[in-house]
């Protein structure tokens, strides 16, 4: 199994929206795909499951790692496509020292593993601190969500100063790169940052496909449903679908796409 | 205009980006697998049990090797002076007793400059590990040094406290049942800096 913490360094870039698309595009490729909300707000849940804050979840198996994942994993209509929500218990404090919860994040990918899943994908709360920092410090791969505008993209020394750090507790973390969301191709402050951004970091740091900023992705959330689930949602279908893509290829280039999630 | 480089160094940028694309090398300091990935029977992190404490005698391996001097800090409380023909290992029982008495410590270790221990009266080679992960990840380009404490059980954290000494920079661990305060934490550094004060046994 591989697992993949999709993460940034600042709130509202839109993780939430390309962890479920991104997860859908995994399950509809036949990867069997378990999304794990790892953000306190649960936004995942809140977004494709109505009864989301009756579940239980990963917060919960924080507190108590004898509760059976059985009980955790929220089955979809696709089959190869499963949901965690963040629980309970998901008030739990986001911050706190680095390490506090690795132990208990890395028996949770070991039984999730142990489940049959391909992968796991994990959104996680903002910032690179507290669980969060655990769940990166746990995870195969990382990849960062970066807002296209401006004052954002000034973040990025910080973000990559706190992925080296936590490389030291990870050695073997794959930082998959940078992918730039919330782009306004209208905008010209928007397509400049992204454009520096290109320009700042090396090439194969940065994700070829962009996510736009689009009403599509409102008006999915409020179906509870993937963008690639709406009537008009095929283009924005294949821009996960070569998120996708490009994941798998700097996961493993030169294998076969299915020996990339078997250990 | 670049609407970000004149906020950012874009040859530090690159730099840091750089280091994240590159495999990371081995620890300088050998480490075992078991160390390295933390495993899921690792105790130290966030275990429900306390760790233990195995009553293993205090083990000196190497003392470290003295280089420039540096001048010792003013702290209280302090250990009663000691002759200076005191040998190392005993002034670092009297260093382990003060600890003890003071700050309720146990389980102390102390590493050189290099990650190599040079006392250790733990037996966790994961502790030795984490610690070398704590000083190296606090560490920031022109700030001062300081200590860092890792809760590591109910009840128990790991203080990481390094110190400039004769012999260098040394990096004392120890298990305490609460965070020592910035006091305390000068008193501990100037202790340590006397501890390995010349003359230096061999």
């Amino acid at each position: 199994m591989i697992s993949i913490a999709v993460s940034s360094q600042k709130g509202g870039v839109g993780k939430t929206t390309v962890s479920i698309n991104l997860a859908h595009a995994f399950a509809r490729a036949g990867i069997r795909t378990l999304l794990v909300d790892a953000d306190p707000q649960g936004s995942v849940g809140l977004s494709l499951t109505r009864q989301s804050r009756l579940l239980s979840g990963f917060y919960d198996y924080l507190t108590n790692p004898s509760i059976p994942l059985d009980r955790l994993i929220v089955p979809t209509r696709l089959e190869t496509f499963s949901l965690m929500a963040s629980g309970q218990a998901s008030d739990y404090e986001a911050g706190g020292g680095m390490g506090a919860h690795l132990v208990r994040v890395r028996s949770f990918l070991s039984n999730v593993s142990a489940r049959g899943f391909d992968l796991c994908l994990i959104d996680t709360a903002a910032g690179l601190f507290g669980v969060t920092g655990d769940v990166i410090a746990s995870s195969d791969a990382v990849m960062v969500l970066q807002q296209a505008e401006p004052l954002g993209i000034r973040s990025v020394p910080k973000l990559l100063e706190g992925l080296n750090r936590l490389r030291v507790s990870n050695p073997s973390l794959s930082v998959l790169g940078v992918c730039l969301t919330m782009v306004q191709h209208d905008l010209a402050e928007s397509t400049g940052a992204a454009a520096a951004l290109r320009q700042l970091l090396p090439p194969t740091m940065v994700f070829n496909a962009e996510i736009a900023r689009d009403g599509l992705y409102v008006r999915a959330s409020a179906r509870g449903l993937p963008v690639g689930s709406m009537e008009d949602g095929a283009e924005a279908q294949k821009v996960f679908d070569a998120l996708r893509i490009e994941i798998e290829t700097k996961l493993q280039p030169a294998n076969s796409r299915h020996s990339t999630y078997r250990s | 205009m670049n609407p970000v480089s004149q906020w950012i160094d874009p040859v530090e940028v690159r730099r840091l980006a750089e280091g994240l694309m590159m495999k990371t090398k081995a620890p300088a300091v050998p480490v075992s697998l078991a160390d390295a990935g933390f495993d899921a029977d690792f105790v130290g992190f966030a275990s429900a049990s306390p760790l233990e404490s195995p009553a293993l005698p205090p083990q000196i391996i190497s003392p470290p090797t003295p280089i420039a001097e540096a001048p010792a800090e003013p702290a209280r409380p302090e250990i009663a002076p000691t002759p200076s023909e005191t040998s190392f290992p005993e002034k670092m029982l009297r260093f382990k007793d003060w600890m003890r008495h003071h700050f309720d410590a146990t389980d102390l270790f102390i590493l050189d400059r290099e990650g190599s221990v040079i006392f250790d009266e733990s037996g966790h080679g994961r502790l030795h590990f984490l610690a070398r992960s704590l000083a190296l990840t606090s560490r920031r380009e022109g700030a001062p040094v300081a200590n860092v404490h890792m809760k590591i059980a109910a009840g128990s954290s790991v203080e990481i406290i390094p110190a400039a000494t004769t012999h260098g920079w040394l990096v004392l661990g120890a298990v305490v049942s609460k965070a020592l305060s910035t006091n305390s934490i000068a008193s501990v550094i100037a202790e340590l800096s006397k501890l390995s004060a010349p003359p230096f046994p061999r």
